[in-house]
């Protein structure tokens, strides 16, 4: 037992002694110190950005109210509101961003027709979107393992190289040499990610909870199972450079070919021709309405509304309740295309992380996304729940419209409060088949490389 | 095991002329020079040529590559083609309008679609996550919704496949397979000493080494670029597009003759391949991956932009300062109102020759457009601010500073999108003005809003067009990222003159 641990202390002296491996670890540090402290200013961002929404309303609303007299017609003050609809960010979803950069999640939604407003990009600039982004989640998943590979692709293969392969095979049996080697790397590559984990959760206020435990055990299942794929390789009997390559290559398929082949292959799949007819058709079921008799808006729109119909629309006045109803036209109009629109979305993200599976560390990568609600599925959730805060606002409003009430006699303190969408997912759904994926991808990957080995 | 293949790599029957040293300085470029450098070079291509690993790259390389090409054309074609068939659709809809009062019109409004850049293809630059179509109506500017980004599942963190990645994200990749070992393997098997004994000046050596190098990159390259060639075909008739085909070649070509230098200079200054090779990687690890997303979360944190949000904000802060002509009692409309009665000597608007609520939009709309123009161009010089910060990393990552001069040239780079956010709000204010004109003029002050305009006004509207930006200007405006590209073929140009005096030496004091 001794000898195993000054094995153990004589290697991983060994190693960090070597430039190249000292100069990754700074490196890696530096970068995950960084990160967690880019993560932590993400979040304030994302706070920030909901408040200014909320903010910004009573600003409007304040002003509003000062210049229209109170006998206004509720509708023409409405016409300007736009009530703010801020789905709080979960605490975890800084470390990893998934797509949280280009969307918001901090939406204001005027009554007026809904599709025009949904798609609203966050102002994202473009150039730095195209070079990718630094999380957490990208220096666990996409960096750590080249780190991994740095320090395990020799395994073997440096000592038979160096000649001392069988020096040292007289002093300690190979496979307890193997094991302290390798124990020696897996607290340093440990400690790496637990330091980067750690800042992370400390610098971007992480609290411990069941997301945030998924998450730490899905990095600590995909460390084990490059390190799986790593000793699988080093197993065999080949030269150090082609252990080097063989894992380098395997690093490109997993991180690059596989995501952009499954990316080409979900485009060509699920094609999204919707995102511009829904806008399209939008605007001309709403101003198509402008044309037509006031009656047959209203007709269309006690179809979705039957316990409003019968109201007294007249037909050649402009009313409010009119003028909504025409609104509410548009969106009637865009409704197939919208439907269809975020059905192909749906798919695509079904078919993405049914697939990622065959390739563990895109598989946790979106799960990882998933666990913080910054991947596809959030997004489309919050749009619905927009939705259903734009309905309840209708809900809330159209008897001020087609009562002709003034704008004094709306109860600001009972308009409807924005509902954040719930997680779609427990963190158990979200993180147990990327789990599966690592584990069996980490058993495929020995069983190959020691049978390799035997044989 | 594969050391034991590299040392097979060595010289064994060629033969070099042996030459004195007194003679030696005096044929560095005689013919029998170049002999000596084109026979390593081609023993050296012997060499890879039985290595199965930089066979089998290469052959993945050039697979990848047609795929690329095929797969992006398709991405384009398929986009391009839905652009322009609802750009044609919204195109027939203002045509084919009603007779409709020009405020209603104002508020219908028009949607431009973004025409994809020449070569979007190549290099998709930064499109994917620029909007693809604005909607422009009166009193408001919106922003260019439904970028290919928004559609994506969040998947691919290294971008689409696309020609442009192919070229600068795994060629690199291969060059180093193919070239980690050029001297180093020689070294290693201690036919170096053979080589410089039997005449060979480490000049000549080296230059040997870069050409096989270059050759088995110029052998990946070239399939793809003739794909890309033949894909882009149809746009090839003008002389422009040719010359933009060309410029694209010369950048990858310099970008990848910087990473067969660098490739046989670590490989020459090393004492071993398995170090060279281990050093290449991280390298290529440093400059294609880690620095562009460094040098992105940099730049965000050293100018952040105001949220989606706050902008909004702040926008709405400024046009309620700038009043509102639909509010009664604003300020500023009442002392223009006070204005036009003045000038046309009428005691009320209702009595003024012309419409006045034609008048308020119009006035209106000025000031609106100022205030969302100005806080566009707040959120430009942001984006400029940072691409600053862009490039000038390219000099920690050629990668960057080579897919730069490349979507420039594309004509996908950020200057396209924002030329086109710039040329529909031009379309937008044209329009919108024009509109707010035929209001003021054809209309009647009295009982405005029911009448109307007949159709044949709605076909003498200007059709939207994009203009790409110029070649000669994507390269002018990128001075930073050409130079970036320089000094990655000077500096290892530079390092392998110095590497050539102590090739000899290199690993003989490393037991001391």
């Amino acid at each position: 037992m001794r000898s195993w641990a000054r094995l153990l202390a004589l290697d991983l002296r060994r190693l960090t002694r070597s430039a190249g491996i000292a100069a990754a670890i700074l490196l890696l540090l530096v970068l995950g110190i960084y990160g967690a402290w880019r993560a932590g200013r993400n979040a304030e961002a994302a706070r920030s950005s909901l408040t200014a929404a909320e903010t910004a309303y009573d600003d409007q609303l304040d002003f509003l109210l000062s210049v229209y007299p109170p006998t206004t017609d509720a509708g023409e003050v409405l016409y300007y509101v736009a009530f703010p609809a801020p789905q709080p960010p979960h605490p975890v979803s800084a470390l990893a961003r998934g797509r949280a950069a280009v969307e918001t999640e901090s939406l204001r939604i005027r009554l007026l027709a809904l599709e025009g407003q949904l798609y609203e990009h966050e102002t994202v600039n473009p150039r730095l979107a195209a070079a990718g982004y630094l999380d957490l989640a990208f220096l666990l998943i996409a960096l750590l393992p080249l780190f991994i590979i740095a320090v395990t692709y020799d395994l073997i293969s440096g000592e038979r190289e160096g000649g001392t392969w069988n020096l040292v095979r007289l002093f300690a049996p190979p496979r307890r040499l193997l094991a302290a080697k390798l124990a020696s790397r897996a607290i340093l590559v440990g400690a790496v990610a637990a330091a980067v984990m750690a800042a992370g959760a400390l610098l971007a206020g992480v609290g411990f909870d069941g997301r945030a435990g998924w998450m730490f055990a899905l990095v600590a299942l995909h460390t084990a199972f490059w390190f799986a794929l790593c000793l699988g390789v080093a197993l065999g009997h080949r030269s150090s450079t082609a252990n080097a390559m063989i894992l380098a290559g395997i690093w490109v398929v997993l991180t690059i070919l596989a995501p952009a082949a499954l990316s080409l292959a979900n485009a060509v799949l699920h094609p999204v021709p919707e995102a511009l007819e829904l806008t399209v058709q939008q605007r001309q079921g709403y101003h198509e309405a402008w044309d037509l008799p006031p009656s047959a808006t209203m007709e269309s729109f006690y179809r979705d509304y039957p316990e409003w119909s019968g109201q007294d629309v007249p037909e050649d006045v402009f009313t409010w309740g009119w003028y909504y109803a025409m609104n509410h036209r548009g969106d009637q109009t865009a409704r197939d295309a919208s439907r269809a629109y975020r059905e192909v979305l749906r798919q695509r993200d079904a078919w993405a992380r049914r697939w990622s599976l065959f390739a563990p560390p895109l598989a946790t990568q979106l799960a990882l996304d998933r666990l913080a609600g910054t991947d596809l599925a959030a997004q489309l959730d919050y749009q619905e729940a927009v939705r259903r805060f734009h309905e309840r606002l209708k809900d809330h409003f159209f008897p001020h419209f087609f009562a002709t009430a003034p704008i004094d006699a709306v109860a600001w303190d009972q308009v409807p409060v924005f509902e954040p969408a719930a997680p779609a997912d427990s963190p158990a759904r979200a993180g147990v088949p990327a789990a599966f994926a690592l584990i069996l991808g980490s058993g495929l990957a020995l069983g190959v490389g020691a049978r390799r080995a035997r044989a | 095991m594969a050391r034991t293949a590299r040392a097979r790599w060595a010289v064994t029957n060629t033969t070099i002329p042996p030459t004195s040293g007194r003679k030696r300085r005096l044929m560095r470029n005689s013919p029998a020079g170049l002999r000596n450098t084109l026979l390593i070079a081609r023993q050296q291509l012997g060499a890879i040529r039985q290595d199965g690993t930089v066979v089998f790259g290469l052959g993945l390389v050039v697979a990848l590559g047609l795929v690329a090409v095929l797969g992006a054309r398709h991405h384009e074609t398929n986009e391009a083609g839905q652009r322009a068939r609802y750009q044609g659709i919204v195109d027939q809809q203002w045509v084919d309008q009603p007779e409709r009062h020009p405020h209603r019109v104002i508020h219908y409004g028009f949607l431009v679609f973004r025409q994809a850049a020449p070569f979007e293809f190549v290099d998709p630059g930064v499109s994917d996550y620029a909007g693809t179509s604005i909607f422009l109506e009166g009193h408001r500017q919106n922003t260019a919704n439904f970028g290919e980004a928004r559609h994506s599942t969040g998947m691919s963190r290294f971008g689409r496949l696309t020609p442009a990645s192919v070229l600068a994200l795994l060629l690199p990749l291969l060059v180093v397979v193919a070239g980690f070992a050029a001297v180093s393997a020689e070294r290693e098997g201690g036919t170096l000493g053979v080589l410089l004994t039997q005449g060979a000046t480490p000049a000549q050596i080296l230059a040997g080494k870069v050409l096989a190098t270059g050759a088995v990159g110029a052998l990946a390259t070239l399939p793809v670029a003739l794909a890309v060639a033949v894909a882009a075909g149809p746009g090839l008739d003008s002389a422009a597009s040719a010359m933009r085909l060309g410029t694209l070649a010369a950048i990858y070509a310099v970008y990848l003759a910087g990473w067969v230098l660098v490739t046989v200079l670590v490989s020459a200054v090393r004492t071993s391949s398995r170090s060279a090779l281990a050093q290449l990687l991280a390298l290529w690890v440093v400059i294609c991956v880690a620095t562009p997303r460094v040098a992105a979360s940099v730049a965000g944190a050293l100018h952040p932009l105001p949220s989606r949000a706050e902008l909004t904000a702040q926008v709405e802060q400024a046009l309620n300062e700038v009043g509102d002509s639909h509010r009664p009692d604003d300020p500023f409309f009442n002392a223009l109102r006070e204005e036009y009665l003045e000038r046309y000597q009428v005691g009320a608007v209702e009595d003024l020759p012309v419409n006045w609520r034609g008048v308020l939009s119009r006035e209106s709309e000025s000031l609106t457009s100022r205030v969302f123009e100005d806080h566009r161009q707040e959120l430009v010089e942001g984006h400029l601010r940072q691409n600053r910060v862009m490039a000038w990393s390219g000099f920690l990552s050629p990668y960057l500073a080579a897919r730069d001069l490349s979507m420039g040239v594309a004509g996908s780079g950020p200057e396209a999108m924002e030329a086109f956010l710039a040329q529909a709000e031009a379309h937008r204010y044209t329009i919108i003005q024009r509109l707010n004109e035929l209001h003021i003029h054809e209309i009647r002050n009295e009982n405005d809003r029911a009448q109307r305009l007949s159709r044949e006004h709605w076909g003498q509207f200007p059709v939207f067009g994009t203009e790409p930006p110029p070649l000669g200007g994507a390269l002018a405006n990128r001075p930073v990222s050409l130079a970036a590209l320089g000094l990655w073929i000077g500096l290892p140009l530079t390092g392998l003159g110095l590497a050539r005096r102590r090739l000899a030496l290199v690993g003989t004091d490393r037991a001391s």
